[in-house]
């Protein structure tokens, strides 16, 4: 790991005018990469403003901050998927325009989302070949040039599995390399890394650091995104807060200590005695109890009470297993361990259609993906999850148009719908008109559980008010809401807030002290919980 | 920003409609968003629709003595029935967002046995018949148990599953066509007439109302409909996929096995290869359909209308003394322009 290593032509340039070795963050260094003033607007939200930060050779640069503060909308700007609305780019003191994804490549920069974006049937060296096409001639890939320089680099990076392997029979760690090694094939200055370590075990974490370290000691630049502060804090040379889109702060690493940070983050001191956690045992009347449940890696012992009539929000990071969890309970996905009961009754779901015939329902997270046919009427929408409902006699198989017509028509009235007519095709209705269609399909099964994952993304102000009043008065008339969010604002309807972290749930805190900031801090929070 | 829709979305100024006749034109599409006539949105629906008509009008005028009979009227719907058996049930499959390459073969495998059973078992003809459906039924379902259960693709299950078909059809009959030794009660079938139209043509039109029946008001051809919109969603709304979508391929088994006791019929024998050919026919009928009266989706009504052009233009071409390759140009030309036409005017009418 240390500089014996052969030299891989992408750091030859860097590594000649940095003999000085790492940067000490007292010494001014020149950026490799600058940003100035980079503001970005959806709409009427601003996701970015005036955000300004230097990317030096060979730094850890870490970018945290809260969901929604504006680090994927830094990172798609770099990566050439948005552009900025105002606001430049300069690489080594020249500025720089980064139309395309392919633009930034050429630049040298290299980006490991988290969804990596590998073809998992292709091997590994297929992978690594697909953004080394400079050695094609003629629109042929000449692999007998690929396969060296593709060993060079995964040896680098300590890869202990054939390149002929294929992707998808790698584990998740295995795969973030060869990730990795794709960027490195061509002359990589700066690698974004988001959330790297979201899905890795401890020690397979350790072997990333050392690969980090690696790279920057070699003079690239590595810009780092995590929520795991222990981890920024150990790594990082420079570490850039942003909040609301806001740089808030740029810190350098050694200056801070995590509740420094925290604070950063969360916008005001953090007091610990407003973590606390309910006693279990003191439930009245649980409906749905949860104990133990595990499905690698995103869950990984989860235990909690839903009762009769309330709404528990579930906060938590992106990557916390909030998802996950609920798709668990739901049945949509299968547990590797723990147990449900519903209505003290014992409840395994092996399909949601079992869930929804024991009353559990489940708004899933992805409108469009997940919940719509676009195509279809609102009427065929909202009674996707009860057709045979609308049979003539329950005796006959045969459905009532008009019943369908009336239920539907019903949740439109009920719902507040704004529409034409429940014929038209869902898919041109407003996000918010659309979502309560898709609430109102799984209330009309009838649940004694209903489970909301982001009901409001996409959705407008007013939708979004009208919303919180139907799961309020769903709570009211005595079904149990679990409610996902990432907007820690509209936990204000919640009864309790269960904080989601690393697979587990860390706190849960009473309604009236679950503020944005307590929330946020409790996310970050480090270690075991205290009492 | 994952919300991008590529969906025109209903502005709130226009939701509130002031007239009955407004909201019962804008619920339909028919007028856009400045309330002027969307004429984009008549051609993808009705479009095909006014080609059969002019075709028939054009045709009448120009064979007024051979084209625009009852006799000929009927003998139209009467070359169309065995296509839209087969089509109609490969529609099931098609909606529920699968393929069926199987369906030519099973036709061809339930002519030769529906002979065989009345021929060389001595069956009665009900109980053939009873028995081809459910052999055709049991294709279909070999077919939607490798596709959900072993998790192949359906192109390829369907490809494998018939050509083994076409290899029993072989295996049973040596190669020869199986021939029914006093068949005059089974081509009955086929050739005797309740009001001077033939029983295929009845057929044809009560299974139509029948698989109308079962696609549109009830709770499997819902749910088919729903797997053939968006699987993910149905499944997450407590719809079960797997067995919505061996159904569908049930069905359309069933219904080429039903193809195949008419088509030996007709002749009183059941060739190896007799149903190959409805394959392509079927598929043809069933895409020209999804680009009439609905936006895409694959429906009975329009099916039966694809059946009914192609025949319609057959028909003509024979009447006007045109070559045989007169009828593939037409029948391959028309499919593409309909469904084009659709895909450009939906897109248009979108805007």
């Amino acid at each position: 790991m240390d500089n014996s290593a052969p030299t891989v032509n992408g750091m030859r340039e860097t590594g000649g005018d940095r003999a000085s070795g790492r940067p000490t963050g007292s010494e001014p260094q020149r950026a490799l990469l600058a940003v100035e003033g980079l503001t970005k607007q959806y709409g009427g939200v601003r996701a970015l403003s005036e955000v300004s930060l230097d990317i030096r050779p060979g730094e850890v640069h870490s970018l945290v901050g809260a969901n929604g503060a504006g680090k994927s909308t830094l990172v798609r700007i770099l990566a050439g998927v948005e552009t900025p609305d105002q606001g430049r780019l300069l690489l080594d003191g020249a500025e720089q325009e980064i139309a395309n994804p392919w633009g930034a490549t050429e630049l040298g920069l290299g980006f490991i989302h988290q969804e990596l974006n590998l073809v998992p049937r292709f091997s590994v060296l297929q992978n690594l070949g697909m953004n080394y096409d400079a050695k094609a001639r003629y629109g042929l890939i000449r692999w007998g040039d690929v396969r060296p320089r593709a060993i060079e680099v995964m040896q680098r990076l300590g890869a202990d599995f054939s390149l002929d392997r294929e992707v998808r029979d790698l584990s998740v760690s295995q795969r973030w390399m060869v990730a990795l090694g794709r960027s490195l094939m061509r002359e990589t200055r700066m690698i974004a890394m988001d959330e790297p370590t979201a899905s890795f075990a401890a020690e397979e974490a350790e072997r990333l650091f050392a690969i980090v370290r690696d790279l920057t000691a070699r003079g690239v630049a590595v810009l780092y995104i995590s929520h795991r502060l222990d981890e920024v804090l150990d790594l990082s040379e420079t570490i850039s807060v942003l909040r609301n889109g806001q740089l808030v702060a740029s810190l350098q690493a050694s200056d801070v200590d995590r509740a420094a940070l925290t604070e950063a983050i969360v916008g005001r001191a953090v007091q610990e005695t407003t973590r606390h956690i309910t006693p279990r045992g003191v439930a009245k009347d649980a409906v749905l109890e949860v104990r133990g449940l595990v499905r690698a890696p995103r869950v990984n012992g989860v235990s909690l009470d839903l009762h009769h009539g309330e709404i528990l929000g579930l906060a938590g990071l992106v990557g916390a297993g909030r998802t996950e969890l609920a798709r668990l309970i739901f049945g949509a996905d299968r547990l590797s361990a723990g147990t449900m009961t519903l209505g003290g009754r014992p409840f395994a779901p092996k399909a949601p259609f079992e869930a929804i015939a024991r009353g559990v329902a489940l708004v899933p997270e992805e409108r469009r993906s997940q919940a719509l046919l676009l195509r279809n009427s609102v009427e065929a929408n909202i009674n996707l999850a009860t057709i045979s409902d609308n049979r003539w006699r329950s005796e006959l198989p045969l459905l009532s148009p008009r019943k369908a017509r009336v239920a539907a028509k019903q949740m439109v009235e009920r719902f507040g719908i704004k529409l034409v007519s429940v014929a038209q095709p869902v898919g041109g209705l407003s996000g918010g008109n659309q979502q309560k269609v898709v609430v109102s399909r799984y209330v009309r099964t009838g649940p004694s559980v209903l489970i909301l994952d982001e009901p409001t993304v996409g959705v407008d102000v007013g939708a979004r008010a009208e919303l919180y009043k139907i799961i309020r008065a769903l709570a009211d008339t005595g079904t149990a809401v679990l409610m996902i969010s990432s907007d820690f604002d509209e936990f204000a309807i919640c009864d309790r807030v269960a904080v989601m972290r690393d697979g587990r749930i860390e706190s849960v805190v009473d309604g009236a002290l679950a503020t944005k900031e307590t929330l946020t801090a409790l996310c970050y929070a480090s270690g075991s919980p205290e009492q | 920003m994952t919300e991008k829709s590529t969906v025109a979305e209903v502005p709130a100024e226009q939701i509130t409609a002031s007239s009955d006749a407004e909201v019962r034109a804008s619920r339909s599409g028919l007028l856009g968003r400045a309330g002027d006539v969307n004429w984009w949105w008549i051609v993808g629906r009705y479009g095909a629709i006014v080609v059969l008509v002019a075709m028939i009008a054009t045709f009448a005028i120009i064979e007024p003595g051979s084209f625009a009979t009852s006799s000929n009227a009927i003998q139209i719907l009467n070359q169309s029935a065995l296509t839209a058996i087969v089509a109609m049930g490969l529609t099931f499959v098609l909606a529920a967002g699968d393929f069926d390459l199987s369906v030519g073969y099973a036709t061809s495998f339930g002519g030769v046995l529906v002979a065989g059973l009345i021929q060389r078992n001595g069956l009665t003809i009900p109980l053939a018949i009873v028995l081809v459906l459910v052999a055709g039924a049991i294709i279909g379902l070999v077919n939607g148990l490798i596709v959900t259960r072993v998790g192949v693709n359906a192109l390829i299950t369907t490809l494998g599953v018939g050509t083994i078909v076409v290899g029993i059809n072989y295996a049973y009959t040596n190669g020869d066509p199986v021939t029914i030794n006093n068949p005059t009660s089974f081509i009955a079938l086929t050739f005797n007439k309740l009001f001077g139209v033939p029983y295929p043509v009845y057929v044809m039109f009560g299974l139509a109302i029948l698989l109308w029946i079962v696609l549109n008001r009830t709770t499997l051809g819902q749910s088919i409909q729903a797997v053939g919109g968006n699987p993910e969603a149905a499944r997450l709304s407590g719809i079960r996929v797997d067995r919505v979508r061996v159904a569908a391929f049930v069905i359309a088994g069933a219904c080429a096995a039903a193809s195949g006791v008419l088509l030996t019929s007709l002749t009183g024998s059941g060739a190896v290869d007799g149903g190959d050919s409805y394959l392509l026919s079927a598929f043809a009928a069933s895409f020209f359909g999804s680009a009439v009266l609905r936006d895409g989706q694959f429906h009975i009504v329009g099916t039966l209308l694809g059946v009914l052009t192609v025949s319609v233009g057959f028909n003509a071409i024979a009447l006007l003394g045109l070559n045989t390759y007169a009828e593939y140009v037409f029948q391959g030309g028309l499919l593409i322009l309909a469904v084009g036409v659709g895909t450009i005017a939906r897109r248009r009418a979108a805007r």
